[in-house]
């Protein structure tokens, strides 16, 4: 589908340029660079400390950072607040409200401070608190509320004034698996039409929920691209491990192995009395596991398993953490 | 502007969602109650005797200068617990729920915030005034005489000295995340203020009459006397936007602090 009714679309909505954050010291966020565009939903992965939060307080625009330009929709963040910070809606890691407010009453609140029009607040709270399930509660002390239910009155106050960016702060951490699975689903639908920017350290969430990862730690960009990207960019060498039973079978498995074409390094990772477990490494992009079965069948020799090593972002940002491998080839 | 009441609105609700803005405005009511009718009941028995009181002539003795000039001038004290009840919260406490942060990522200046919060304290500390113009309306229909321009100033400088107090309240309250630090610092602040008055006591020379001048009482009084003096209301202004200044850099060192 083609959209004509974007002037900017060739900039990103929002643009982080060369941001750094120091407390002290020591830097939280160093030359923090990325962009993100509209109906893109990013996820935001870092070990606890690389700067996450700092990076989306700064998005917020809670604090300023100490160099550096965040700009929303072509506007400097920090110079004309008023006008970006209406694009934008955070959603913290802890969510505090006020316990003492009902919870409409609080997005009444909150619509008023967003400079929501009179006219229209009744129909746009009724919105968010339909969009976020919280239809039951609304007439309710926010203080008596469940975490859960916390968590989506600090979404929908998020959702209030329909922000073009959304941020959003470990946004499923309490909730139940029903809810989180409703959450994402809300989080993805959300996503469509605007800049999601979403921070977790659960790593399969990112690949269920985001368009694009930005992993970062001490504070500055390691990767940056889509989940499959970067599984492909460390791909170029996987792994088949080959379970076959028996004792005997060694020496003739491993031979067997030895010949295909395009493996190397076969060695034994584990071996117990009835079973033996082979690692080959191959750099082919072709799948070798039917080849393999294929050929210990002919040769009568009892095959367990086999399998072939699924990178998962936990192993990708490990490997990306130990081989110190940065965006751009540079290398710390 | 829509912003700062809409804070302002917020913060004087809030004080009638727990018992704490109830139970103030109780004790206020009683203890200003107190001093009303105390003054008025050791007015009528020196009414009796003036000159065993001290007084050269009946005429001295006039009703509004001995009752309210001395209320006004009695009552000023209760301030100093009540402004630090009403600003503890303010910040420190938003600051403990952590609440601020959001408040901070909505369009809105941090003056539209400072802002806001201080008017919401000052219509609650005008709703407690009320039942004060209560007490000298029906001073007035059981038949005392009163001089209504004294009277008008007293309440004048009692607001002024009321909402610079706030003021005052509220700069302590951005420094501290604890109601109870606040709600200290605040008293020890004003009690500070209130002892610069009685400088002159210490001794003679011009560091004490300084020092008694800057002190807020020192301008009070004189509207309590029903001297409208432009001095002390340009000392007031002066007053209470160095302390709006004061909390609006304290809330922007968000910028640079370690947190």
């Amino acid at each position: 589908m083609l959209n004509v009714r974007k002037p900017r679309s060739t900039e990103g909505l929002v643009r982080f340029e060369s941001v750094t954050k120091t407390y002290g010291r020591h830097p939280a966020v160093e030359n923090l660079s990325f962009e993100i565009a509209r109906g893109e939903v990013v996820g935001f992965l870092g070990p606890n400390g690389a700067g996450k939060t700092t990076a989306m307080r700064i998005l917020a625009g809670y604090f300023a950072p100490t160099a550096g330009h965040v700009k929303i929709d072509g506007m400097d963040l920090f110079k004309e607040p008023q006008k970006t910070k209406r694009n934008i809606g955070y959603l913290p890691e802890v969510v505090n409200l006020y316990p003492d407010m009902r919870v409409r009453e609080y997005l009444a609140f909150v619509s008023e401070l967003k400079g929501v029009p009179r006219r229209d607040r009744g129909a746009h709270i009724e919105e968010k608190v339909e969009l976020c399930g919280l239809g039951d509660v609304s007439k309710r002390l926010i203080g008596r509320l469940s975490k859960g239910y916390r968590q989506r009155v600090g979404l929908a106050q998020a959702l209030v004034g329909d922000p073009s960016v959304l941020i959003l702060d470990e946004p499923t951490t309490g909730l139940d698996p029903k809810q989180i699975s409703e959450i994402r689903e809300l989080i993805r639908h959300l996503g469509k039409t605007r800049a999601v920017i979403l921070s977790t350290h659960i790593l399969p969430e990112v690949s269920m929920v985001c368009n694009r990862v930005i992993m970062i730690h001490h504070g500055k960009v390691l990767a940056s691209g889509t989940v499959r990207e970067l599984e492909a960019c460390l791909r170029d060498r996987e792994a088949i491990f080959v379970t076959v039973g028996g004792a005997d079978c060694e020496e003739p498995a491993e031979r067997l192995l030895s010949g295909i074409r395009g493996v190397e390094n076969v060695r034994v990772v584990e071996r117990h009395e009835k079973e033996i477990k082979f690692c080959l490494e191959t750099s082919q992009s072709r799948d070798l596991r039917p080849e393999v079965s294929e050929m210990f069948v002919r040769n009568a020799i009892p095959l367990l398993e086999v399998s072939r090593d699924q990178l998962t972002l936990e192993e990708i940002f490990l490997k990306l953490l130990k081989d110190g491998w940065f965006q751009g080839g540079k290398s710390g | 502007m829509k912003k700062v009441f809409a804070i302002a609105r917020k913060e004087f609700a809030s004080f009638f969602r727990s018992w704490t803005g109830v139970l103030t405005g109780v004790m206020f009511f009683l203890i200003t109650g107190i001093f009303f009718v105390m003054l008025v009941l050791s007015y009528a028995k020196i009414s009796m005797d003036p000159r065993g009181a001290g007084f050269s002539s009946f005429p001295d003795l006039s009703q509004t200068h001995y009752i309210f000039g001395s209320f006004f001038l009695n009552v000023n004290v209760i301030l100093l617990f009540l402004v630090p009840l009403l600003t503890m919260r303010s910040f420190a406490e938003e600051k403990k729920h952590e609440t601020l942060e959001l408040l901070f990522t909505y369009p809105l200046s941090d003056l539209e915030i400072v802002a806001g919060k201080l008017l919401g304290l000052i219509w609650f500390f005008e709703i407690l005034l009320v039942p004060l113009a209560g007490y000298f309306l029906v001073f007035h229909l059981l038949g005392g005489e009163v001089d209504w321009g004294p009277v008008l100033s007293g309440f004048l400088g009692f607001w002024v000295l009321g909402v610079a107090y706030l003021a005052a309240g509220v700069f302590i309250s951005t420094l501290t995340k604890s109601s109870v630090m606040s709600a200290m610092g605040t008293f020890g602040l004003l009690v500070i203020f209130w002892m610069m008055d009685l400088a002159p006591m210490a001794g003679g020379g011009g560091w004490p009459l300084l020092i008694s001048a800057m002190s807020p009482l020192k301008h009070f009084r004189n509207l309590t006397y029903g001297i409208l003096d432009l001095r002390d209301l340009v000392y007031f202004g002066f007053f209470f936007f160095y302390f709006l200044f004061l909390s609006l850099r304290s809330i922007e060192t968000r910028n640079w602090k370690n947190v």
